[in-house]
């Protein structure tokens, strides 16, 4: 037992260390969940329903959305999946640093345990995940929890992204060129590259909230010539490229399980990747000012913001080409993991259609701040990345327990699931159109339109709930009565799936691996004919 | 960790990045909001006394284990392109201190602000000889070490970490001046960026003595990792440059 625990928490294993991170990410996905569902209850009818206080939905919303991006997704994706695919992917036996990376996963789980801390502290952080000044430092609230909360967790992603950088770039087995890597791989080297620049700007920002809250500084004091604008440009600076953090790696995983599924060949693979992939990392820290399209700017700002803004849409729409053209007379096999692939590209491309009002100034500065912002969020960046996750479990694992989970019990999760998101987010969008129902509030008696909305959105958010819960039950049933799955149990080409289930504790391959001439991960013989 | 990959198929452990991450969690976030969010003093030194031995520990045991080389031989030499990579992000831990003082400035009615004192001007060049020379001291090291002169090399890092200290010593000798003037950090925005920009500097300073420490204390034990020396002294080289924008930034615009 002992033996045992020593093995997984001093573990220099990228398995491991990546099964760490999808642990420490559930638990934070299953708690900022439950403060989700605490807010929908709380709005389910006009009035105070299940507090008094609206401190504490702002306590709320604070972890709802901390914890969902800095504690679930970003780990779950650069963390879990990278770990666990990328050294399979290129044919490494670990990464390049594998003590980096155990620090990166530790300091990742103490960011946890100060996030975790909300929940006892007198005065809790209570500034959303955005920590906006001139609120945070003035606020009663612990600031300094919030602050500390994202270093630690920004620092274990730029450990992370450094180590990754330098797997990618120097350990891909011989043989294996870059034309040759899995889209996952080069997604997430993309988005390892966009941590590397834009995390240390949030990690600057953030310092210099809590030095203004507790050391005097006058960084975002206008009285005395400091500029809380400042403060809203450089947490957008790197917010917005985070959200391309998130769908690198969650569009590369749909990838990979689409071509898997689809057995098919990656549709036009370097557009994807040079234009697609390529396209997002150039443009990603070009286009923060439509966050901030009120506040007041100069024209040619906003302008040739949201100029650069729709020209994202060009890269993400290769990517959407991409994998379209993978499924194109594919044959294509509906097991979850491929259920969750294929919902993630219905998810974004309504997540994304509604992106591009956003972009527009002079419709964004109408819908600014309403509830249809937050179904937009969700529907491109929330929900697909948190479908892409659960799809990328699903697809791995056969790969990291040996056994098959229980096909009916995960369909099941996946279409409940499924419903409760639309049920939650598409109303989000009309009532935020339709009565410009405000982000953010606790109660809203000045808007009684939007109450039959907020019930539908309250059930959905309990269908969530149930769907969660039976996927979790999936994964639990299919580690003690899963059936054995055999070493490649999808028929993948792809180099992870050719060594057996589970690979090796220590090395993954007994020798780093022979790539054949001609060898790709997608190759299943669909172009020759 | 090369002694434990004698074990066939035991997957490598180590305690070491378990005791710094705990370290760090007591040494920075525990201390400081005991000290400033919640007024314990006594709490927040319990909260050092914690946190800076077991990082100090946990680095000792780290550099014992790794110092020997890499597990697999494909991991050899890697150090020094993520060091390339470590340092695009360090940069930018400084462009936001800079792109604030620069919009505060800009905007300001009046430059100085109320409150700013007549800044020293000799000092700041003494420093900036000071640093400068460390950066040719570790370069000429390094280039010791690969003519394999070893011991020049342990003379000249030496000689770099001497020059370091006096440069923070420097630094501190001139924060305490400025205190004493009344100048402190919510003196105005001046004082605000210029001891947060020269406080971020300093800590580089601090972790690149680290990093020398670990170097020089195997190296006078006969152990010396060629890779660790030159991604060490490429870190120390980009602390250095730093300085350049940041005293000609706060003192001499």
């Amino acid at each position: 037992m002992m033996n045992v625990l020593k093995d997984w928490i001093f573990t220099t294993d990228h398995k491991k260390i990546g099964l760490l991170y999808l642990i420490g990410s559930i638990a934070a996905f299953a708690l900022a969940g439950c403060m989700a569902l605490l807010m929908r209850t709380e709005l389910s009818a006009i009035g105070p329903t299940i507090t008094d206080n609206p401190g504490d939905y702002n306590v709320w919303l604070y972890f709802h959305g901390a914890a969902m991006i800095l504690g679930f997704q970003i780990p779950a994706l650069t963390g879990f999946l990278a770990n666990y695919l990328i050294p399979l992917q290129i044919g490494a036996r670990d990464v390049a640093f594998p003590r980096v990376n155990a620090l990166s996963v530790w300091l990742f789980y103490m960011g946890i345990v100060l996030a975790l801390m909300t929940f006892v502290v007198p005065n809790p952080p209570d500034v959303m995940w955005t920590g906006y000044p001139p609120y945070s430092v003035l606020t009663p609230g612990n600031t300094a929890l919030y602050t500390f909360t994202v270093l630690l967790l920004g620092f274990a992603s730029i450990l992370g992204g450094v180590n990754f950088l330098t797997t990618i770039t120097f350990m891909r087995a011989p043989g294996i060129g870059w034309n040759q890597l899995n889209v996952f791989t080069w997604c997430t080297y993309g988005a390892f590259i966009l941590q590397l620049i834009f995390v240390p700007v949030l990690g600057t920002a953030v310092t210099m909230i809590t030095l203004d809250k507790y050391m005097g500084t006058h960084f975002f004091d206008p009285a005395a010539g400091g500029d809380v604008l400042i403060y809203q440009n450089l947490f957008w600076f790197y917010s917005h490229p985070a959200v391309y953090v998130i769908f690198l790696p969650f569009i590369g995983i749909v990838f990979d399980i689409v071509a898997t599924f689809a057995r098919n060949r990656i549709f036009n693979y370097k557009a994807a990747i040079y234009g697609g992939v390529g396209g997002i990392v150039l443009l990603a820290g070009e286009v923060w000012i439509h966050h901030l399209y009120v506040t007041g700017m100069p024209d040619w700002i906003r302008v040739g913001q949201m100029i650069t803004t729709l020209m994202i849409s060009i890269p993400v729409g290769l990517l959407f080409i991409s994998l379209v053209g993978t499924l194109f007379k594919g044959s294509i096999d509906f097991r979850t993991p491929m259920l969750y692939g294929l919902s993630v590209i219905f998810l974004m491309l309504i997540g994304g259609l509604t992106g591009i009002p956003l972009a527009i100034v002079s419709l964004d500065l109408h819908v600014s701040d309403t509830y249809f912002i937050i179904g937009h969020f969700h529907y491109v960046m929330a929900v697909a990345g948190t479908f892409s996750i659960f799809g990328g479990v699903y697809y791995l694992y056969p790969k990291f327990t040996g056994k098959m989970y229980n096909e009916a019990i995960a369909k099941i999760g996946f279409w409940l699931s499924f419903i409760g998101v639309n049920t939650i987010f598409f109303p989000m969008m009309i009532v935020g159109v339709t009565t410009g129902m405000p982000r953010r509030y606790w109660d809203y008696s000045q808007f009684p339109d939007a109450a039959p909305y907020h019930t539908i959105m309250g059930i959905g958010a309990g269908i969530i709930a149930i769907g969660f819960i039976v996927i979790l039950i999936s994964w639990i049933h299919g580690l003690f009565k899963g059936t054995p799955a055999g070493d490649n149990p999808w028929g993948s080409r792809s180099l992870e799936w050719t060594t057996t289930s589970p690979p090796l504790a220590h090395g993954n391959w007994e020798a780093v691996p022979t790539i054949a001439e001609g060898w790709g991960p997608y190759e299943y013989g669909t172009d020759k004919a | 960790m090369s002694d434990h990959a004698a074990h066939a198929h035991g997957a490598p452990t180590t305690p070491w990045p378990l005791v710094i991450s705990i370290g760090i969690l007591f040494l920075i976030p525990f201390a400081f909001m005991a000290k400033f969010v919640y007024h314990q003093p006594f709490a927040a030194i319990l909260c050092l006394g914690l946190g800076a031995p077991m990082i100090i520990m946990g680095i000792i045991g780290w550099v014992r284990e790794a110092i020997g080389g890499a597990e697999f031989p494909e991991m050899r030499g890697l150090g020094f392109g993520a060091m390339g990579w470590f340092i695009l992000a360090e940069a930018l831990i400084f462009l936001p201190t800079f792109a604030t003082y620069w919009l505060m400035r800009l905007n300001a009615d009046e430059w100085p602000p109320a409150g700013t004192v007549d800044m020293p001007a000799l000092l700041p060049i003494i420093m900036t000889v000071i640093l400068v020379s460390s950066s040719f001291t570790i370069h000429y090291a390094e280039e010791a070490l690969e003519k394999g002169r070893e011991d020049v090399f342990k003379k000249l890092l030496m000689v770099t970490m001497a020059l370091g200290l006096i440069f923070l010593t420097m630094s501190m000798y001139e924060w305490n001046h400025l205190f004493h003037q009344g100048f402190v950090m919510s003196t105005n925005i001046y004082s605000s960026t210029f001891f947060t920009i020269t406080g971020l500097h300093a800590s580089h300073v601090i972790v690149g003595l680290g990093i020398f420490t670990a170097m020089l204390l195997p190296a006078l034990n006969g152990t010396i990792n060629h890779v660790f020396v030159r991604t060490g002294s490429l870190y120390w080289h980009f602390v250095d440059i730093i300085w350049f924008f940041v005293v000609s930034q706060m003192y001499f615009w």
